[in-house]
């Protein structure tokens, strides 16, 4: 035998040899088409498998008022969630539904309900407190047998506070359980406040865990901006404070009103009565609504008047609202006249009552009319027929020009949502459909509707000079180190009248306050100008709205004001319901503002003058310095050493200003006096007679004025004189339509 | 035989001086050097399928072995240093001997492969392993070398009846040949054939009895390659192809037929998108990892998918975290050693003193290289998953000492090779 190889072991390895070999080609051939044809796809397989994905959510943005104060926050909260397929016997349904509803307040059925549904996820609360949810954690922990914790889940979330409440609501906003604003500039500004959530990527095992950090990549989250509002908290609050008065006071439906700063178009406080609290958006705020609803048997219906109540007490009306401007717009069209020269100062008309227009004969609201009148003093009276003859000499294309110019036929663009859409024939008269008729009842501010952010925003181009504005909240926004991101520049929309016919308007409009239907508005030293309007409303016989629009202090207007009080149930003139309401919101802002008041001769005599510090005086000397003062003395000490009112108050000369001279003194108080439905003379008398000081306010120079209001409850004790602020109205002559 | 082969002069290559040393030394002791090539071939893989294990199983030994990374790296190096150690011993026997190991190498297998049917099985319903303590090791593994032995010690010893047209003389044969009026005439081959043709079936078949459809195949395949190689005429080997073809058309439009778990692989394999039991998981991940890879890999140590996606990285499916680490370039390369391995031990075995050694030679190189191409096969989802290691990658302590037992085998033959040596 031949040794080791034949030729036919040759032959036959050499043949297996290949073969083998053609199985390695097919086994690199498989590599090619896994590794590189395919290699991407699966690559890309492989990656979504690997990598761990999780969200860094970035923090919702702060909003500030104007003064810094927080107005929203967010901050983290918890959510908890069941995992109901996980549950395996009843005791462990029980104990889910024992801690989860008496841990976050719910019905137990509800979440019984929740625990018997097919589903690995079910959300059963949000937003829930870092103290519940440890309360949570704990009786899982307590409860480990039952290895609860495979069922019930908990996640962080964010809870947005705020911190004021029901305040600026309706500007404010809220966001809804995904933190997505729904409402105000939460809503507007939602893609700013929200930021850019972050990711972290990270390589992850077959097993759901986390692998090294070194296969981590972080992209981190880019915080939401924070705002800083125009709304000025202190302003806001005069505003609301003083609607959420008006509403017990007049017993209307809804009271709304805007400051806003003039120069720039920026709103200082903007309310719409009544609202309701952020932090509980859906709880209906008004209680005789509330009751009302929890009384209506029928689940459908109470459902649908939930909802309405809802949408009702969240609509922001000064912005999202129409309404008839009444005569308040009279201060439009006389400025359109006056730019036209189609008038002038020496213009004056006689009103014998009324006119006829067309086929209608337009009665003035004054049985009997005004007889002759000037300009000024047809704006003063609120004289219908005398308007509807400037409307007719303006023409209608005049008139629809300044119409349009005043920004009455578009969206004023301010930063809050839902504003109302003019709409051509709807809202407003087009120019070509307006006839004679419209064209007169346009000229004094009826048949067509304008929202009252356009009307506040019309008359302040008048009040700075014929710039019309574009009407904003949000101030600035910052980054999250407080740097600024974005400032908010004042946009002037266009000049729409001269600074001249704007300053004429604004005596005019001063007039008014000073003796006009305005007076009531009144404010010593701040010149007031404004014009009041009286409107019922479209398709709701006896149903009014009466409104006042203005501005402060007419020679150097700093800030417009409108104030709408819809449906009054009593008394429903402009000059009656709404100028004094404006009245004390101006007097309080413009002091805050620190405008330096500036009084006429005829003011003088009733401003107060200050109390001077006699502290650590001799009484000797305390009484040579207030000759003309009514002096208590409490004590047997000879040196002053406490003094009521303090030094530098607002007192009058002639009021009341107890000194004490010992030590170990006791505070002398009195019952403070009831100065309402009072002459100025009478309420003097009577507050320096029970002890105290008093403070004029309001229209004050009138003989007819009878005071409405006082800063200090009667009835109630305090410090002998105590400055009590005392308001004056009159209801002569400020009618006006 | 085997006495009349020890006698046989060394040949014009054997150098007097190891002619001398020889007869100083006992008889089992085989002189002349080994092949040098086959054996730098065998340690440069052994050490890449040791770093690669070390890579792919660390993660799962992290995981699993309560964080010991090394867990399965230590085990393996221990039985690799005792498998370099074991295949050098082995390469110094005078192989001749082996003959007499091949004679009883059959019952024992058979024994063997008996015991493991009747133990209780290791894992679940798979009756492969046989468990003294901690230590583990497949009958099927032995039978593989089992088979290569006794076809070697046989087709040398029979090959005048194999190759030649002799008839049979056995009263069987006869008879058969009577009765048929002398139109059936049983030649010596054709009894050859059924004798190993049968234990090689029989074989399979206690194989086959384990729960072990892979190894049944691989242990045909090896069996086959051997009748192959004993030069048993061509026609038959159509005939083998034919039913091989047969039998797997068969199989695959019918894999119900197969143990449950074999026809769902199979089902898996022909269905892509084949969900329950997670049957694809294994395969997907492993094409995940060789797509990661892509051209030239992640690098050493850098594979995601070990990281529990390809379950235990480091045994049948090793190879696709090598594809992920050391890319399509890297594959290609230990390809091309395991095919350079085959290569060299096809020509030890060709210069082979003697038959037996020519086709113990071939016999283990060629299963080496069976195994690695239907692994391949697998990871690349070519094939069905069936449960075949990489030789010296895979995890698995006894199997490669068996291995490197193996190429010391090889490298004892190659002593007595008519080779140049380098």
């Amino acid at each position: 035998m031949k040794t080791g190889s034949s030729k036919g072991l040759a032959l036959r390895s050499s043949i297996a040899l290949f073969i083998l070999i053609a199985a390695f080609l097919t086994c690199v051939g498989s590599l090619v088409r896994v590794a590189l044809v395919h290699g991407e796809e699966y690559k890309l397989k492989a990656e979504k498998n690997q990598l761990l994905d999780t969200t860094i959510s970035a923090e919702r943005g702060t909003i500030y008022d104007s003064n810094m104060n927080v107005l929203a926050k967010s901050a983290s909260a918890w959510l908890i969630y069941i995992v109901p397929s996980k549950i395996e016997n009843d005791t462990q349904r029980d104990l889910v539904v024992e801690i989860l509803s008496s841990t976050l307040s719910l019905d137990a059925e509800s979440v019984r309900e929740k625990t018997m549904r097919e589903s690995n996820y079910i959300k059963i609360a949000g937003e829930v407190e870092e103290e519940q949810k440890d309360e949570i954690k704990k009786f899982i922990s307590e409860h480990g047998k039952e290895k609860l914790s495979n069922i019930i889940g908990i996640d962080p979330d964010t809870k947005r506070y705020y911190p004021y409440s029901s305040f600026a609501s309706s500007i404010i906003g809220f966001v809804n359980t995904d933190d997505e604003g729904t409402l105000g500039v939460e809503l507007t500004y939602n893609g700013e406040l929200t930021g850019v959530s972050g990711r972290i990527v990270t390589a992850k095992n077959a097993r759901q865990k986390k692998m090294a950090s070194e296969y981590e990549t972080t992209y981190e989250a880019q915080q939401g901006a924070n705002l800083v509002l125009t709304i000025d908290e202190v302003v806001q609050y005069y505003l609301e404070q003083s609607l959420d008065q008006a509403i017990i006071d007049t017993g209307c439906k809804y009271a709304y009103g805007i400051i806003m700063d003039v120069d720039t178009g920026a709103i200082l406080a903007m309310t719409s009565k009544p609202d309701f609290d952020l932090n509980n958006p859906n709880v209906i705020s008004n209680k005789l609504v509330a009751d009302k609803i929890s009384e209506i048997l029928d689940e459908e219906e109470k459902k649908t008047e939930t909802l309405n109540a809802r949408f009702a007490q969240w609509r922001n009306r000064t912005v999202s609202d129409t309404y008839e401007p009444g005569s308040v717009f009279k201060t439009v069209v006389v400025s359109a006249a006056l730019e036209e020269n189609v008038v002038d100062l020496n213009t004056t008309y006689t009103c014998v009552g009324g006119i006829q227009v067309a086929n209608n004969y337009q009665k003035c609201w004054r049985h009997g009319g005004h007889g002759t009148e000037t300009l000024t003093q047809g704006l003063m009276n609120s004289c219908n027929p005398f308007f509807i003859t400037i409307g007719q000499k303006l023409g209608k294309d005049k008139f629809f020009k300044y119409f349009e110019a005043f920004g009455f036929t578009e969206k004023t663009g301010i930063d809050v949502p839902a504003e109302a859409n003019p709409v051509a024939n709807v809202t407003y008269h087009a120019l070509e459909s307006m006839g004679i008729s419209e064209l007169s009842s346009s000229s004094f501010g009826q048949t067509f509707q304008v929202s009252p952010i356009q009307m506040v925003t019309a008359i302040s181009a008048i009040a700075n000079g014929g710039k019309l504005m574009t009407p904003y909240v949000v101030d600035s926004m910052l980054d999250s180190d407080g740097n600024v991101i974005k400032k908010t520049q004042p946009v002037v929309r266009r000049q729409v009248i001269s600074e001249k016919t704007a300053s004429t308007v604004a005596d005019m409009m001063e007039a008014v306050v000073s003796k006009g239907t305005g007076k009531n508005a009144y404010v010593a030293g701040y010149h007031v100008a404004g014009k009041t309007g009286t409107s019922e409303k479209i398709g709701k016989e006896g149903a009014y709205i009466a409104s006042f629009a203005g501005f402060a202090p007419a020679n150097n207007p700093r800030i417009a004001i409108l104030i709408a009080i819809d449906e009054p149930a009593g008394a429903h003139g402009g000059g009656v319901v709404a100028a004094p309401i404006a009245g004390q919101i101006l007097e309080k802002v413009l002091t805050y503002l620190n405008v330096e008041p500036q009084y006429e001769d005829n003011e003088m005599a009733n401003i107060s003058s200050t109390a001077p510090a006699l502290i650590g005086k001799t009484l000797q000397e305390a009484r040579s310095m207030t000759a003309g003062y009514t002096l208590k003395i409490v004590g047997k000490g000879d040196k002053v050493i406490a003094q009521s009112p303090a030094a530098d108050s607002q007192i009058r000369t002639g009021g009341v200003i107890v000194l004490y001279t010992e030590e170990q003194y006791e505070k002398q108080t009195a019952i403070v006096p009831d100065l309402t439905n009072m002459t100025m003379s009478q309420a003097n008398s009577a507050a320096v007679n029970a002890g105290f000081n008093i403070r004029f306010s309001g229209t004050t120079n009138e003989t007819e004025v009878m005071s409405y209001k006082q800063s200090l409850e009667a009835n109630t004790e305090a410090e002998l004189g105590s400055v009590i602020t005392v308001y004056f109205r009159t209801t002569v002559n400020v009618q006006d339509a | 035989m085997a006495n009349e082969a020890v006698r046989k002069p060394k040949g014009a290559q054997a150098k007097p001086k190891a002619q001398k040393k020889a007869s100083k030394r006992p008889d089992w002791l085989a002189v002349g050097s080994f092949d040098l090539p086959f054996l730098i071939l065998t340690l440069v893989i052994l050490t890449i399928g040791l770093v690669m294990l070390f890579s792919a199983s660390y993660t799962d030994a992290y995981y699993n072995r309560h964080g010991d990374s090394a867990f399965y790296f230590k085990r393996q190096l221990i039985f690799a240093v005792v498998g370099i150690a074991t295949m050098l011993g082995v390469s110094k026997i005078k192989y001749d001997y082996f003959r007499i190991a091949a004679v009883f190498a059959m019952p024992i297998t058979w024994v063997l492969l008996i015991i493991v049917l009747i133990i209780p099985p290791y894992f679940k319903d798979f009756h492969r392993w046989i468990y003294i303590g901690n230590f583990t090791f497949q009958p099927s593994e032995i039978a593989k070398l089992a088979i290569v032995m006794v076809c070697a010690w046989a087709f040398e010893k029979n090959r005048k009846k194999i190759i030649g047209k002799t008839e049979n003389k056995s009263a069987f044969s006869k008879l058969v040949s009577d009765l048929s009026g002398g139109r059936i005439v049983v030649y010596d081959s054709f009894v050859q054939l059924v004798i190993y043709g049968g234990i090689i079936i029989i074989t399979a078949g206690l194989i086959y009895l384990e729960n072990h459809v892979s190894g049944t195949l691989l242990l045909l395949a090896i069996g086959v390659v051997m009748l192959f190689l004993g030069e048993f005429k061509k026609h038959w080997f159509i005939i083998i192809a034919v039913v091989a073809v047969v039998g797997i058309i068969f199989v695959i439009t019918n894999p119900s037929i197969l143990e449950k778990y074999a026809g769902a692989r199979i089902t898996a394999w022909l269905d892509k998108d084949y969900q329950p039991l997670g049957a694809r998981w294994q395969t997907n991940n492993s094409l995940y990892a060789i797509g990661s890879g892509g051209l030239f890999g992640v690098g050493l140590g850098n594979s995601k998918q070990k990281h529990l996606y390809v379950s235990e990285p480091q045994n049948d499916f090793i190879f696709s975290i090598v594809c992920e680490e050391l890319g399509f370039v890297g594959a290609v390369i230990i390809i091309a050693l395991f095919a350079l391995l085959v290569w060299r031990g096809v020509v030890i075995g060709i210069h082979a003193k003697d038959r037996f050694g020519a086709l113990l030679s071939m016999g283990i190189v060629f299963q080496v290289g069976l195994q690695t191409a239907l692994n391949i096969g697998v990871v690349t989802d070519t094939l069905p998953n069936t449960g075949i290691s990489l030789p010296f990658f895979s995890y698995g302590g006894t199997s490669l000492l068996m291995l490197l037992g193996e190429m010391g085998m090889v490298l004892a033959v190659s002593r007595y090779s008519r080779l140049k040596k380098s």
